[in-house]
């Protein structure tokens, strides 16, 4: 199922600031005129380093924070927050001594759901996240993957138009993560605008439409994983499987268009076209190559650039 | 609307921790054996002794219980699943506080009823005096808890330690609700009840209000 966006922002920040004084007097700047605004439908990643203010963005987002500079717009800001919001924190935990049921009865009670509605609905969103039969379990007996999806469910109790998760594939196992990323693409294409931090770069490139990367308190820039590609302008690269000699190195380092020749082990080779090169020109290239120099060669596929390369350009020290 | 809630909730969950079990079954057994270790106390009826008793031990125990589930809850990042919606920050506190006192409230009356029931058949001094006694003993326990209670709740919103926390709780909360005890029962001149009253009253209400402040401003 894919979400589906529309233009209209549901939240927008303008200009947002938030500085931090320890017990020392140092000044901490979290956030420096931060600005993007996300739209309906969007599942919106927000990726940094840790400290780069994912969290704050996040909490102010959600209330928890309120004094900071600049201005946070919601798109139904005549209605309580609380009853738009779902919120997802990072290490939230849960009371030991509750139960599933009692946890989900206490949260939908204080957020207003009817008493009366609250079983139906309690059994229905266990049911989204896919946690059944634990419903008079003490939580202190869920496993780290069942407490993460009961973080959840207790964001989703009462319906709420905003997703709002920070880090909600921490500490998962292959198994969760890849429900997780299931249960939110279903939420993106039921309608629910999401916004969600994370430091698992292939589970942001998996399910967000747009990313921000945000890096000592600063937004670096916003796109979707192909516009950062291009506004960075990296080449392609060509993945070579087989047995190859230094001669053929060389002889791909002549091909017009090959910006460098990397080996990865004894087998593997990777050719990093310059961005403006012809694929299929440069592909063809060095398929000849290969034929001239009479190597067998086992595969060869085009490896295009990943969200990581797009990262590490931006954090890593080489834009600021 | 929500104060009521929590506090249905907290009741609900110190009720059944085994600090409570300690409090409902050791509170009460402590009057029986202040009979059996005391059987003449120098005229002073079990029950005022199981008082004081039970002021100390039930306002170290829950001056220790609220200080570390504080520190706890706030280490664990509790607090952000609860202030994302409609409820006041103050009432978190004040519903932790509610429910442990009158857990201790419920031990403290039990406790006394036994010692009530043994002072009855086991010393020949009216009853009337025996009631006024423990009435009075009641209120002083009453004001001398309330004191730890408010001082566990402030030692958990000050501290990050667990450890700390309880060290502080019993060292300093406990200490400090003797505050509301001991001058009444040195001091002649002082009406011991009155002054517990009053003492314990605006004791509770000034660090409440600290704690009010303190967490109001906390950043979670």
């Amino acid at each position: 199922m894919t979400p589906i966006v529309n233009n209209s922002p549901v939240i927008e920040l303008h200009n947002v600031s938030k500085q931090y004084q320890n017990g020392s007097g140092t000044i901490t700047k979290a956030l420096q005129d931060v600005s993007f605004s996300i739209h309906r439908g969007e599942i919106f990643g927000l990726i940094g380093p840790n400290g780069a203010g994912k969290t704050t963005t996040i909490k102010i987002l959600v209330g928890l924070i309120h004094d900071f500079e600049g201005q946070v717009i919601k798109a139904s800001q005549n209605r309580e927050i609380y009853k738009i919001l779902g919120y997802l924190p990072q290490e939230a935990g849960f009371q030991e001594w509750r139960t599933v049921n009692h946890a989900l009865t206490t949260f939908g009670l204080l957020s207003g759901i009817p008493k009366e509605h609250l079983p139906q609905q309690i059994t229905e969103i266990l049911t989204q996240v896919g946690l059944n039969d634990v419903l008079n379990k003490k939580i202190m007996h869920l496993s780290g993957g069942m407490q993460q999806k009961l973080r959840l469910a207790q964001a989703l109790l009462h319906h709420p138009e905003i997703l709002i998760l920070d880090e909600p594939m921490t500490g998962l196992d292959p198994t969760s993560r890849f429900q997780m990323k299931t249960i939110i693409g279903k939420l993106a294409a039921a309608g629910i605008t999401i916004l969600f931090s994370s430091h698992i770069l292939s589970d942001v490139e998996d399910i967000a439409t747009r990313i921000g990367i945000l890096n000592y308190g600063k937004m670096l820039t916003i796109g979707t994983t192909a516009e950062l590609q291009a506004e960075f302008q990296i080449g392609n690269e060509i993945a070579i499987e087989g047995p190859h000699s230094s001669q053929l190195t060389s002889s791909f380092n002549d091909i017009d268009g090959v910006e460098s020749v990397s080996q990865r082990s004894v087998s593997h080779l990777r050719i990093r076209l310059t961005p403006d090169t012809d694929v299929n020109a440069a592909m063809a290239a060095i398929m000849q190559t290969i034929l001239d120099n009479n190597c067998k060669v086992h595969h060869i596929n085009l490896v295009k650039p990943s969200l990581e390369e797009v990262y590490l350009k931006y954090v890593g020290g080489t834009v600021a | 609307m929500s104060l009521g809630l929590l506090y249905k909730d907290e009741l609900r969950g110190y009720y059944k921790s085994k600090t409570m079990i300690v409090l409902f079954v050791g509170m009460p057994l402590i009057s029986i054996f202040m009979h059996f270790l005391q059987p003449d106390a120098e005229g002073i009826p079990i029950s005022t002794l199981v008082a004081l008793l039970v002021a100390s031990l039930g306002g170290t125990l829950s001056s220790v219980m609220l200080s570390t589930t504080v520190v706890n809850e706030k280490s664990r990042h509790v607090y952000e699943l609860f202030l994302i919606r409609p409820i006041k920050r103050f009432h978190l506190l004040l519903a932790k506080f509610l429910a442990v006192y009158t857990c201790l409230l419920i031990g403290t009356i039990f406790s006394l009823s036994i010692g009530l029931t043994i002072d009855y058949f086991t010393l020949e001094i009216p009853l009337d005096v025996i009631l006024e006694g423990a009435a009075d003993s009641l209120v002083i326990s009453l004001a001398a808890m309330a004191i730890s209670c408010s001082m566990g709740l402030l030692i958990g919103v000050l501290t990050n330690s667990v450890m700390l926390a309880a060290i502080l709780a019993i060292y300093a909360g406990n200490q400090f609700s003797m505050l509301a005890v001991l001058p009444g029962v040195i001091l002649e001149t002082l009406d011991p009840v009155l002054f517990s009253l009053a003492i314990g009253l605006s004791a509770t209400i000034v660090i409440m209000g600290i704690n009010y402040f303190v967490f109001e401003k906390k950043q979670f």
